[in-house]
C-alpha cells in the first residue's frame, strides 16, 4: 500500500514513457489519498505517569555491572534491526473474507497491543529523559526504541485492516499519575516475560499447526518476543541491585503482582472466544502453558512462584471469569435488579481474587547469576 | 504550590511525532525545562498534531500546565499506585465483549 515501487520518471527512456510513468505514480498516489481518508480513526490512549526520578538515579548497577553491560552491549548492536520489515513472508490477508467475530478480536488486539507498546515507549522515553544516572537512560533510550519499532509495526498491520491510528491525545488535556518505581519494576518485569512466554507459545503452536495461522503478524512474534525478553533481563537486573526489592515484605507484594498478572490474563483471553478458535488454542490450555513457563522464567529473580498446580488454582480462575462476565451482564442490565447483581458479582470476584492470592507459594532459592537466555 | 491552590504555568515545547514503519512514537518536550510532578495537567494548544505516513513532524507549540495543589499531589502520590496494573499488557482491551 505504502511502498512505491516501480519505476522512477528518472528511468524512462521516453517522453511517453516518462508520462506514463508520471500518471502511474499519480494514481497510486491519489489511492493512497483515498485510503487515507477512507480510514476509520483508531484513538491511541496511552496513559501518562511520573515517578520517583531521584530513587531512579540513585541505582547503581556495580553489583552487576559485567552482567548489565553484555545485556546493553547486546540491545545495542540491535540484532532485530531490520527484522521487522514486511518481506514475502508477508502473505495477502483476506480481511473481507474473514468471520466478523474474528475480525473484531483481532483489531482488538492489534489496535490494544499497539497502544501498550505506545504507552511503554512513552514510559520508557519520559524515564530517560528525566533521568541523570547514565546506565538507567541508555537502558530506558533502548527499551524505548524497541517499543517504537514494534508499535510501528502493529500499525502497519492495522492500516492494511483500513484504520489509522489518531494521535489526538497529543492536543487533550492529560494528567499525570504517579507510580512507585518497585511497583513499575514488578509489573513491567511481569508483563515482559509474560508477554515472552504468550507470544512463544502462539508462535510454536503456530509452527507445528501452520493451518491456523490466519495472519502474517505471528510469523514476526518470535523476533518481537525477544526483545521483550531482553526488557525482562533489564528488570531483573535493575532488581537484583536492591536484594531488599526482593525480600521481607515485598514478597508479598510480588505474590500480589504475580497473582495479579496471571489472573486478568486468564480472564481477558477468555474473553476473545473466536481469536483463540481460529488460532486452534484452547486458552485453558494456553494459560496453563504461559503460567508455567512464566513461573520457570520468574524463579532467576523472584524467591517465589505460584503454585499453579494447586487444585483450588483452576476452579478460583474460573470462579473470577464467570463473575467478571456477570459484572458486565448487570452492568449492562442497569437499573435496581441490576445493580443488586453488581454487588453480588462483585463480591464474587473479590473473593475468588482473595482466595487466589492466599493459595500457599512455593518457595525457591534465587540463582546467584540473573541473566538467562530465551530458550522455549 | 498552596496546599489547595492551583498554579498555571504556560510553556514553549516541541512536539515529535513519527508516524513510520520503522517507529511510531510521540513526543512532548518543554521547551523551557519545565518538568511535570504527580497530578500535574498538561495542555498542548493548536489544532491536532498528526504526521502522513512514512513522516516524522516536530512542532513547536505552547503548552499550559495546571500544577496540582500540594494536597492533590500528595493524594496521587499515595493512590496512584492503585492504578500499577495498567502498566502490564494483556493483548486485549478489558471489554467482556466487543
Amino acid at each position: 500500500m505504502n511502498a512505491h515501487t516501480g519505476k522512477h520518471t528518472a528511468d524512462a527512456t521516453t517522453v511517453e514513457e516518462g508520462l506514463a510513468i508520471a500518471e502511474a505514480q499519480d494514481r497510486q498516489y491519489n489511492d493512497e489519498m483515498a485510503t487515507e481518508t477512507a480510514m476509520s480513526n483508531t484513538l491511541l490512549t496511552p496513559r501518562f505517569y511520573t515517578t520517583d526520578f531521584d530513587e531512579l538515579d540513585a541505582i547503581d548497577v556495580s553489583p552487576v555491572r559485567a552482567e548489565w553491560d553484555k545485556l546493553i552491549d547486546q540491545m545495542q548492536a540491535d540484532p532485530n534491526k531490520g527484522h521487522f520489515k514486511k518481506n514475502e513472508d508477508w502473505d495477502h490477508v483476506d480481511w473481507e473474507g474473514m468471520d466478523p467475530a474474528l475480525k473484531k478480536e483481532f483489531i482488538d488486539f492489534l489496535i490494544s497491543s499497539c497502544t501498550a507498546e505506545f504507552s511503554g515507549c512513552v514510559l520508557y522515553k519520559e524515564m530517560k529523559r528525566r533521568g541523570n544516572n547514565k546506565d538507567i537512560t541508555q537502558l530506558f533510550q533502548l527499551m524505548a526504541r524497541d517499543e517504537a519499532r514494534h508499535a510501528g509495526f502493529i500499525n502497519d498491520a492495522l492500516r492494511e485492516a483500513g484504520l489509522r491510528v489518531n494521535l489526538g491525545f497529543l492536543t487533550q488535556k492529560k494528567k499525570y499519575t504517579y507510580f512507585r518505581p518497585k511497583f513499575i519494576y514488578y509489573a513491567t518485569y511481569l508483563s515482559e516475560k509474560i508477554g515472552y512466554a504468550r507470544y512463544i507459545t502462539i508462535y510454536r503452536h503456530l509452527e507445528a499447526n501452520p493451518e491456523h495461522r490466519f495472519h502474517p503478524i505471528f510469523k514476526w512474534f518470535r523476533e518481537w518476543c525477544n526483545d521483550e525478553f531482553s526488557h525482562g533481563e533489564a528488570f531483573a537486573l535493575l532488581m537484583k541491585t536492591d536484594p531488599k526489592l526482593t525480600s521481607g515484605k515485598n514478597v508479598y507484594w510480588i505474590k500480589f503482582f504475580l497473582t495479579a498478572v496471571y489472573a486478568t490474563m486468564y480472564v481477558r483471553d477468555h474473553q476473545r472466544p473466536a481469536f483463540h478458535k481460529a488460532l486452534g488454542v484452547d486458552p485453558d490450555w494456553y494459560a496453563h502453558e504461559v503460567f508455567t513457563k512464566t513461573s520457570t522464567l520468574t524463579k532467576q529473580i523472584f524467591p517465589i512462584t505460584l503454585d499453579i498446580e494447586s487444585p483450588k488454582w483452576q476452579p478460583l480462575l474460573e470462579k473470577l471469569q464467570k463473575a467478571n462476565v456477570d459484572l458486565d451482564a448487570a452492568r449492562k442490565q442497569g437499573g435496581p435488579m441490576g445493580f443488586v447483581k453488581r454487588l453480588s458479582a462483585q463480591a464474587r470476584a473479590g473473593t475468588a481474587f482473595v482466595r487466589l492470592v492466599l493459595i500457599p507459594s512455593k518457595s525457591h532459592k534465587v540463582p546467584e547469576n540473573v541473566r538467562l537466555e530465551p530458550a522455549y | 504550590m498552596g496546599w489547595l491552590t492551583k498554579d498555571i504555568e504556560r510553556a514553549p515545547c516541541t512536539v515529535e511525532v513519527s508516524h513510520c514503519f520503522e517507529s511510531l512514537h510521540a513526543h512532548v518536550r518543554f521547551n523551557n525545562g519545565a518538568v511535570i510532578h504527580p497530578g500535574d495537567e498538561v495542555k498542548v494548544h493548536g489544532p491536532e498534531i498528526m504526521a502522513p505516513f512514512g513522516e516524522v513532524v516536530s512542532e513547536e507549540r505552547e503548552a499550559t500546565i495546571v500544577r496540582a495543589s500540594k494536597l492533590e499531589q500528595l493524594w496521587t502520590r499515595l493512590t496512584g499506585d492503585f492504578e500499577v496494573m495498567e502498566l502490564c499488557e494483556f493483548s486485549f482491551s478489558e471489554e467482556v465483549t466487543l
